[in-house]
């Protein structure tokens, strides 16, 4: 059973300095990845992204989706994860 | 994989664990032409890129599909071994490491900063970067978010304990190849699951982009009491209690030989053997 977690990235716009829902998930299923590196200076709180790097281990405990603040965060359940 | 490990020792421990061998640190990177240095990458840069490219991919896996999640992530696993392989090491021999390796730097720790999103304080950086790569660690801030410090070899012994204690798992971390081809090693990291991207990767998924260590722990029954102290240390789920035999019960085949059942026993019951000692253990990494 694959669940599909769709991240709305125009709501989740500074994934790292919120990190709720990459604290609160029991599961560890994401990640925050910067999406560039630059030299001489740290990245903007806007370049970063949110990823559900391991959504195959996600439990649908639906934490992620109360506890964001802008409802970014759907977690679908597909059930066989079938075609 | 069992040859990998085998292959490391013979090829590039000159008579002693390869990652002992002070010839695997920095400085035969350094011999390589500028443009095969960047190739490979010294510290993290090449590596951060596949990575998140990696990771970016399986997010794009169609997400009913996952036989396509499984083989993105075993693409990923191979892209992993090939560049880092890491390797889980006891206290002891990674005091011995930053004896041998230096400069040695604290840093913050980049897989907890990705999977937990933590900025660690001052006092409780938690990965030890190694080598001359750190000086050019400084050009791109975004790899020492948080802040780098220059540490002495006895100031490094004081931080691996300190982490040992707390519970954290010792790994070697190599970035790319040294000119000989032997991994070029860039850090000391203190680990635990399911933060640490490389014990989550192994545990989970079996990607051995982390390989087991060179020692096995073994428990003597005479001296095990019983108290339960070590089964709480092991992030690889290796040691239980045995109620019947009221003693801690190690499955060898499952023990990374981190040594973190050992440091905590009171009654030293617990001993580090070296894994080819034993003809069954041999090709477990
Ligand atoms: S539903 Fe629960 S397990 Fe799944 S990602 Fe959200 S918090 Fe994690
Ligand atoms: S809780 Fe919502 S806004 Fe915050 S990081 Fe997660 S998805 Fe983004
Ligand atoms: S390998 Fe360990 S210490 Fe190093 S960055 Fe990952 S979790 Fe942190
Ligand atoms: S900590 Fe030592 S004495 Fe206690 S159960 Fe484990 S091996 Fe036995
Ligand atoms: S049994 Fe001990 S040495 Fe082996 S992995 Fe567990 S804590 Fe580490």
């Amino acid at each position: 059973m694959m669940p599909e977690i769709v991240i709305d990235k125009e709501k989740c716009t500074t994934p790292f300095e919120c990190k709720k829902c990459l604290q609160i998930c029991p599961q560890a299923v994401f990640m925050v990845l910067p999406t560039g590196m630059h030299t001489f200076r740290e990245n903007e709180p806007e370049e970063y992204k949110l990823l559900a790097v391991f959504r195959d281990k996600c439990v649908f405990c639906n934490d992620c989706v109360e506890v964001c603040p802008v409802g970014a965060i759907q977690v679908k359940i597909i059930l066989g994860g079938g075609e | 994989m069992g040859d990998i490990m085998l292959e490391l020792d013979e090829r590039y421990g000159e008579g002693s664990f390869w990652y002992l061998n002070p010839k695997n640190y920095c400085r035969p990177m350094y011999k390589k032409p500028k443009e095969e240095r960047e190739e490979y990458g010294i510290g993290m840069a090449g590596l951060e890129e596949t990575a998140i490219e990696g990771m970016k991919s399986i997010i794009d896996t169609k997400d009913e599909d996952p036989e396509g999640f499984k083989s993105e992530m075993e693409g990923l696993s191979a892209t992993m071994i090939e560049m880092a392989p890491g390797q889980v090491i006891p206290l002891e021999d990674a005091k011995k490491v930053v004896d041998i390796a230096q400069p040695l730097v604290k840093i913050d720790c980049i897989c907890r900063r990705m999977t937990r999103a933590t900025l660690e304080e001052e006092d409780c950086r938690s990965c030890l970067g190694i080598g001359l790569g750190m000086f050019r660690w400084e050009m791109v801030p975004e790899r020492y978010k948080g802040g780098a410090e220059f540490i002495s070899p006895e100031e490094a012994k004081k931080f691996l304990e300190f982490w040992n204690k707390k519970g954290m798992v010792h790994t070697i971390m190599t970035f790319g190849k040294t000119i000989e081809g032997a991994p070029y090693i860039g850090g000391v990291c203190n680990c635990d699951y399911p933060d640490c991207i490389d014990i989550r990767f192994r545990n989970d998924y079996g990607i051995k982009s982390l390989m087991k260590g060179e020692y096995v722990a073994k428990v003597d029954y005479d001296k095990c009491s019983g108290c339960g102290t070590c089964v709480k240390r092991c992030q690889f789920g290796a040691i239980k209690k045995e109620v019947t035999t009221n003693k801690a019960n190690i499955d060898m085949f499952s023990c990374f030989g981190c040594g973190l059942c050992k440091e905590t026993c009171p009654e030293s019951a617990i001993e580090l053997v070296e894994r080819n000692s034993f003809p069954a253990l041999r090709d477990e990494w």
